[in-house]
């Protein structure tokens, strides 16, 4: 019944499914007050899938995950694991473990203690139980750390042993809460390909949780993306950074320029002719028009050559700022009709050129680079 | 609040520190009075006649004076035990669910004894107990055990909820994700976290019943007597420094638990 609103799915058939959300609406509170923190929510996670949720602060990743495991109970909607209803189960009948974002470790336990409580409370005998502790420890290099208190371990210490605690019980679905979002940025690049290690040794499907899109793009196998309650694309990060749905969508991903152009014509089945700031440039996707024939195209800043006389099909521009970036130079321009855009240039040693403000320029965009975007009505409601 | 608390430094106003020392005299110096002359040498209560233990000595082998202390003893363990167990129970109730309806109430009951002035509750007991009494003809120490409980009740309940409140939720749902059910999570999470609260109140409940006159004075059936009684009684007729030395024990452990139990807290 609310299909029209179903975003589009890559196939996932081949695989055996481990989580289906199905139509899974929550609020919070009752009456007046009440508030929706998830609104029709479907997904599809494969087994053995690293599956990422990813949104602004306060979209319902939190509330999505809390219905996975059990601590809270959707309002409407079904999940489903390997196919069976999981409604009735309690948090402790679930086969899904999590790895909170404040790692929720026991203080009154060692580290050794800790990884071994799911263990003890599945009532494994001792010599099983030890045997799995060790070889958690080994495989989140911990082993010298056994028996510290967990108040006596580095940040980083302490995100390796939740991981271990939840990964011990061999769950059939791994919940990671912005596991990473108290690390600093060196050892958060570290977990980050520690974490893709763990996830491809233990073949045990994660479902993580991130607002940080290049974390997001740089670990997973898909990503959903989420905004209001709501996701609004699912797919491969590749598939969500070239052809994003919708403006929220490759605004939150990347760097994007969105710009204002008028359809002129049709090229291909996916292809239209679009005027934009005076030229005309070959934008993919569906054109989502509102109405009065202007569509919104976005060109992401590494998909121009900025070139320094006229050519046809060529946006003109100024320049206003140019900020050397390192291994990038980032160019601020101005277009004709007033807009904005960013450009972005690999910088190397033998072709540096300094364009000053105020220096004429013309942009040839990419081929197959230039994207229709569906519309502003998607996000707004 | 919290600004206002800057700006506005009671230590610093006029005559703080007067006041202060006055309310710490006029609290303690009638002890301290009280402990000195339990080491008196003859039996007067006013005018010192030399140092010695005999009022110690002299206690130590009353049998009476024995007696009603280690029905004390008896008293505040059994009371203490029950007291702190329904306090935890109520401060899990109270912190771990939803709002309900009545919370407040129910507050407000749990408390009610630190409220309600302690003779009318010493009244009100007397009354109910003498009818049970008169029905059952039953008059063993149960009256003195179910009074006390009541009474220690808001005690041990304060600290437990105290730490309760400061427990992070997210331990006890971490426990649920890790298979653990409502009793084992409670049992390995939550008990051992919430343990020095529990000790805290326990300490408490047991100072306050073996420090209890009124009430007991008026539930205790014939021959039942605790420390405080038996002294009040000694009060009323010839009184010695007998009764000096045996308040002077009496305040050792009180103060020893009391100390305990900010120690305790202030580790946490
Ligand atoms: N117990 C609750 N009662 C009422 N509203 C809640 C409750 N929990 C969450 N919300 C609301 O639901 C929305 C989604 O919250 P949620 O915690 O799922 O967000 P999130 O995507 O995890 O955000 P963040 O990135 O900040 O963790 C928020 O607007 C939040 O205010
Ligand atoms: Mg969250």
């Amino acid at each position: 019944m609310l299909a029209l609103s179903q975003p589009i799915q890559p196939q996932t058939a081949d695989r055996r499914l481990a989580v289906q959300a199905i139509g899974l609406h929550k609020s919070y509170g009752t009456g007046a007050s009440a508030f929706l923190a998830l609104d029709d929510v479907s997904i599809d996670i494969a087994e053995n899938e690293f599956f990422t949720l990813l949104g602004p602060s306060g979209c319902g990743k939190t509330t999505l995950l809390r219905l996975i495991a059990g601590f809270n109970f959707p309002t409407n909607g079904q999940i489903l694991l390997r196919g069976k209803d999981i409604a009735a189960l309690p948090p402790f009948r679930r086969p899904i473990n999590t790895v909170f974002q404040n790692y929720a470790l026991f203080p009154h336990m060692s580290v050794a203690e800790n990884i071994g409580f799911g263990l003890k409370m599945l009532g494994w005998t001792k010599s099983r139980s030890v045997d799995r502790v060790a070889a958690m420890l080994k495989l989140v290099r911990m082993e010298t750390l056994a028996d510290r208190r967990t108040s006596e371990i580095s940040g980083g210490q302490q995100q390796r042993v939740a991981l271990a605690r939840a990964l011990a019980p061999q769950p059939e679905v791994l919940l990671l809460d912005e596991p990473l979002s108290a690390l600093d940025y060196k050892l958060r690049k570290e977990m980050q390909v520690e974490l893709k290690r763990l996830q491809t040794e233990t073949g045990i499907t994660f479902i993580f949780v991130t607002h940080d899109q290049e974390e997001a793009l740089a670990m997973s196998d898909r990503i959903a993306v989420m905004n209001r309650g709501r996701v609004l694309q699912v797919g491969r990060p590749r598939e969500i950074y070239n052809a994003p749905v919708d403006r929220f969508v490759a605004d939150f991903i990347g760097e994007s320029n969105i710009l204002s152009g008028r359809l002129v014509g049709q090229a291909a089945a996916d292809a239209h002719q679009v005027r934009i700031a005076g030229a005309v440039a070959t934008a993919y996707g569906k054109a989502g028009t509102s109405g009065d024939g202007t569509v919104q195209v976005l060109i992401r800043p590494e998909h121009v050559d900025v070139l320094d006389s006229p050519s046809s099909d060529c946006i003109p521009a100024v320049v206003e700022d140019e900020v050397f970036v390192g291994t990038d130079t980032r160019l601020q321009l101005r277009l004709n009709d007033g807009s904005t855009f960013t450009a972005r240039l690999t910088n190397s040693p033998e072709q540096e050129k300094i364009r000053t403000s105020g220096t004429q320029v013309w942009l040839r965009i990419h081929s197959h680079s230039a994207r229709l975007l569906g519309g502003d009505h998607v996000q707004h409601r | 609040m919290a600004a206002s608390q800057h700006a506005f430094d009671l230590k610093a106003q006029p005559g703080f520190s007067i006041i202060a020392r006055l309310a710490i005299v006029a609290l303690y110096l009638p002890i301290l009075i009280l402990v000195v002359f339990a080491f008196n040498a003859t039996s007067s209560l006013g005018v010192w006649g030399g140092f010695s233990f005999d009022w110690f000595v002299k206690a130590w082998h009353n049998d009476l004076i024995i007696n009603a202390a280690l029905f004390s003893l008896f008293l505040a363990t059994v009371a203490g035990v029950l007291a702190t167990v329904m306090a935890t129970m109520a401060a899990i109730a109270m912190t771990r669910t939803d709002a309900y309806r009545g919370q407040l109430v129910s507050y407000a009951l749990i408390n009610q004894p630190l409220i309600v002035p302690e003779i009318v509750t010493a009244i009100s007991l007397l009354i109910v107990f003498a009818a049970v009494k008169s029905a059952t003809g039953y008059s063993g120490t149960g009256y003195l055990v179910l009074a006390h409980t009541a009474f220690c009740i808001p005690f041990a309940y304060l600290p437990i909820r105290a730490r309760l409140e400061g427990m992070d939720l997210t331990l006890e749902t971490a426990a649920a994700d890790l298979y653990a059910d409502p009793w084992k999570a409670f049992l390995h999470v939550t008990l051992p976290r919430l343990a020095p609260g529990i000790v805290a109140g326990f300490m408490l409940a047991f100072v306050i019943s073996l420090d209890d006159v009124v009430i007991t004075d008026l539930v205790k059936s014939g021959g039942q007597e605790t420390l405080p009684t038996y002294m009040l009684g000694q009060i009323r007729r010839d009184m010695t420094p007998e009764v000096n030395a045996a308040a002077t024990m009496l305040l050792v452990p009180s103060i020893l638990l009391v100390t305990a139990v900010h120690l305790i807290n202030r580790k946490k």
